[in-house]
């Protein structure tokens, strides 16, 4: 299968990525318009049965959170963009907002009429220095087309500062509060008690991308792609030892090997030129092992079935050179110092964890690495502490990928 | 001192005097700080402390818990790439270069991933990203920042 384009823009696509014509050429304009007409009830409904799921991670049902946070209650509600991205081979939703930023932020404001909100916050990472500024232009020309300002839903970008902990929710709310970005422990859930404790929704910028395009065509053009479990496009990004990375947009269901060699996405890998594993999601993703790359496409119920998920939607490629001890130690210090320290299983456990990998312990302690990794899981407050052991235990699950050099 | 230290406040005030003085502006009112100053010294977050009326134990532990604004020298910043996807693009000899070029107004951080993979290895000058870098484009971006 080849590569689509919808959530990214066709090659053809001429129109400045922020300008007034880029709405019109993409459909946004006409999405705006007929969403913005709508009552929000039927705007739920037509999320839901598009079956759209969170792409920052969880991959949570779209419309049931839209859902909840529309029929909670409070006078005051808010919506928020996530696009602090700060997760190890993760750059989908960077290319999105430098290729079509109009596209997240229409959905941002289809999001904020459906849920009642009247203020909108977009948090990206203080290192997006670029993209924050293109996307600061684009809220100038959802301005000048008054779907952004008192009349519409005011849109507030939010700069963070260098914590890969304040992509997580509840901490990305405390960070625009103004207090230390420590994760809440849950429930409440944002859909409840958010910002300032008032009902809010937050989704990923590639969640809203979707969004956008939903309402520029209809759901039969939407559902088009995609499998039984999950319908639309993902996009993923491709990184380390292959010909072209960058991030391509592939339906749901597409095998993880064409995704690596198809011409016109992986193009094969590259450096030794022989896959020795791949890692998928993130710093808290899954090693497969060449065979399971061969056996399983891009989905939740395949992928959940050797144990992994596509998190970020990172696919980050090792040729059979690359020691994969080097890696999950460098991942195990990413995590010991990106702990915020608020509970204990993940504060020592992560510290733990490294000194077991500086000391070349991976196969050696393999019973104490497991039960740790389950208290890890079990006890911590928030996805960082429970998920850090995830990728080093993946290995110790797949001994093949033990390096013998 | 006291004279100084006043006009220090002066001036961080006058930097952060369209803002509204509430906790939801903190983090906002930090970045001004940081883009011109290139630091948050203890004198410059009490001066933040004292402009929005936030006890300085709390300005002080939002600040010191966000890596982008350790910066102690001052100095222009450089923070080169060294996680695995840029690590395997050859990250170690562009923290050489940067190292071995120092002039008196960069400092070289090392960075989690930049989110820039796919043109590995990267580095990031706090302005603009240098993609798939070489020690040359080190090189002349430490240049070009001590002439500037
Ligand atoms: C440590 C940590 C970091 C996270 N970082 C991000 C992020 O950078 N971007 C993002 O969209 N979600 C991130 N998440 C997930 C968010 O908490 C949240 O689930 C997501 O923004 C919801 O949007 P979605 O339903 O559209 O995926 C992170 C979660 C954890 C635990
Ligand atoms: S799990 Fe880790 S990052 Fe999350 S709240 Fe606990 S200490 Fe902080
Ligand atoms: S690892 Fe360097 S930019 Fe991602």
């Amino acid at each position: 299968m080849n590569e689509v384009r919808r959530l990214l823009p066709g090659k053809q696509t001429s129109s400045s990525p922020i300008s007034k014509e880029r709405l019109v050429e993409r459909g946004f304009d006409r999405a705006l318009d007929y969403a913005l007409a709508l009552e929000p009830e039927e705007i739920i409904s037509t999320v839901t049965k598009s079956g759209i799921k969170g792409r920052g991670g969880a991959a949570f049902p779209t419309g049931v959170k839209w859902s909840s946070v529309s029929k909670a209650e409070g006078s005051v509600k808010y919506v928020v963009m996530n696009a602090d991205e700060s997760e190890l081979g993760t750059f989908k939703d960077r290319v999105l907002l430098e290729e079509d930023p109009l596209g997240a932020l229409v959905g941002l404001v289809i999001g904020a009429h459906a849920v009642g909100a009247k203020k909108a916050y977009c948090y990206i990472r203080g290192e997006y220095r670029e993209v924050e500024q293109t996307l600061a232009r684009a809220i100038e020309t959802l301005r000048h087309g008054g779907w952004v300002g008192p009349h519409g839903v005011e849109i507030e970008i939010r700069r963070g500062a260098g914590a890969y902990i304040a992509g997580e929710e509840t901490a990305l709310f405390n960070s625009i509060e103004g207090k230390r970005p420590e994760p809440r422990v849950k429930p409440p859930f944002p859909t409840t008690k958010g910002l300032w404790a008032s009902p809010t929704l937050i989704q990923n910028v590639e969640t809203l991308a979707n969004v956008a395009i939903l309402f520029a065509h209809d759901l039969h053009w939407f559902t088009a792609y995609g499998t039984q479990d999950t319908v639309g496009t993902k996009l993923v990004g491709l990184s380390g030892h292959i010909r072209r990375p960058g991030v391509y947009e592939v339906p749901f269901g597409t095998p993880m090997q064409e995704i690596l060699d198809a011409p016109e996405l992986g193009g094969t890998v590259s450096g030794s030129g022989r896959l020795g594993a791949v890692l998928l999601g993130g710093a808290a993703g899954t090693f497969l092992t060449p065979q399971e790359v061969k056996n399983t496409v891009l989905d939740y119920p395949s992928l959940g079935a050797i144990g992994a998920s596509i998190g970020s939607g990172a696919i980050m490629v090792f040729d059979d050179t690359v020691n994969l001890e080097w890696v999950v130690t460098k991942l195990a210090r990413f995590f010991a110092e990106e702990s915020c320290g608020q509970c204990v299983p993940c504060r020592i456990g992560t510290k733990r964890i490294l000194e077991m990998m500086e000391t070349g312990e991976l196969w050696t302690r393999t019973s104490d690495l497991r039960a740790l990794g389950q208290a890890m899981k079990d006890a911590s407050i928030c996805g960082l502490g429970q998920t850090a052991p995830v990728a080093l235990l993946s290995i110790l699950e797949r001994p093949e990928l033990r390096h013998h050099a | 001192m006291d004279v100084q230290k006043s006009a220090m406040e002066t001036t961080v005030a006058a930097r952060l005097n369209d803002l509204v003085r509430e906790r939801g502006q903190l983090l906002p009112a930090l970045w001004r700080v940081m883009e011109e100053y290139r630091q948050l010294s203890p004198e410059l977050l009490e001066a933040v402390s004292l402009f929005m009326d936030i006890p300085y134990a709390e300005v002080y532990g939002v600040a010191s818990f966000y890596a982008l604004f350790e910066n102690a020298s001052g100095n222009t910043p450089m923070y080169v790439c060294t996680d695995v996807m840029c690590a395997l693009q050859g990250a170690e000899s562009l923290k050489e270069a940067a190292k071995a070029n120092l002039g008196t107004k960069v400092t070289v951080h090392e960075s989690a991933c930049l989110g820039q993979c796919d043109y590995a290895p990267a580095v990031w000058s706090g302005s603009h990203v240098l993609r798939r870098a070489t020690a040359d484009d080190v090189t002349a971006a430490v240049e070009a920042i001590t002439h500037e």
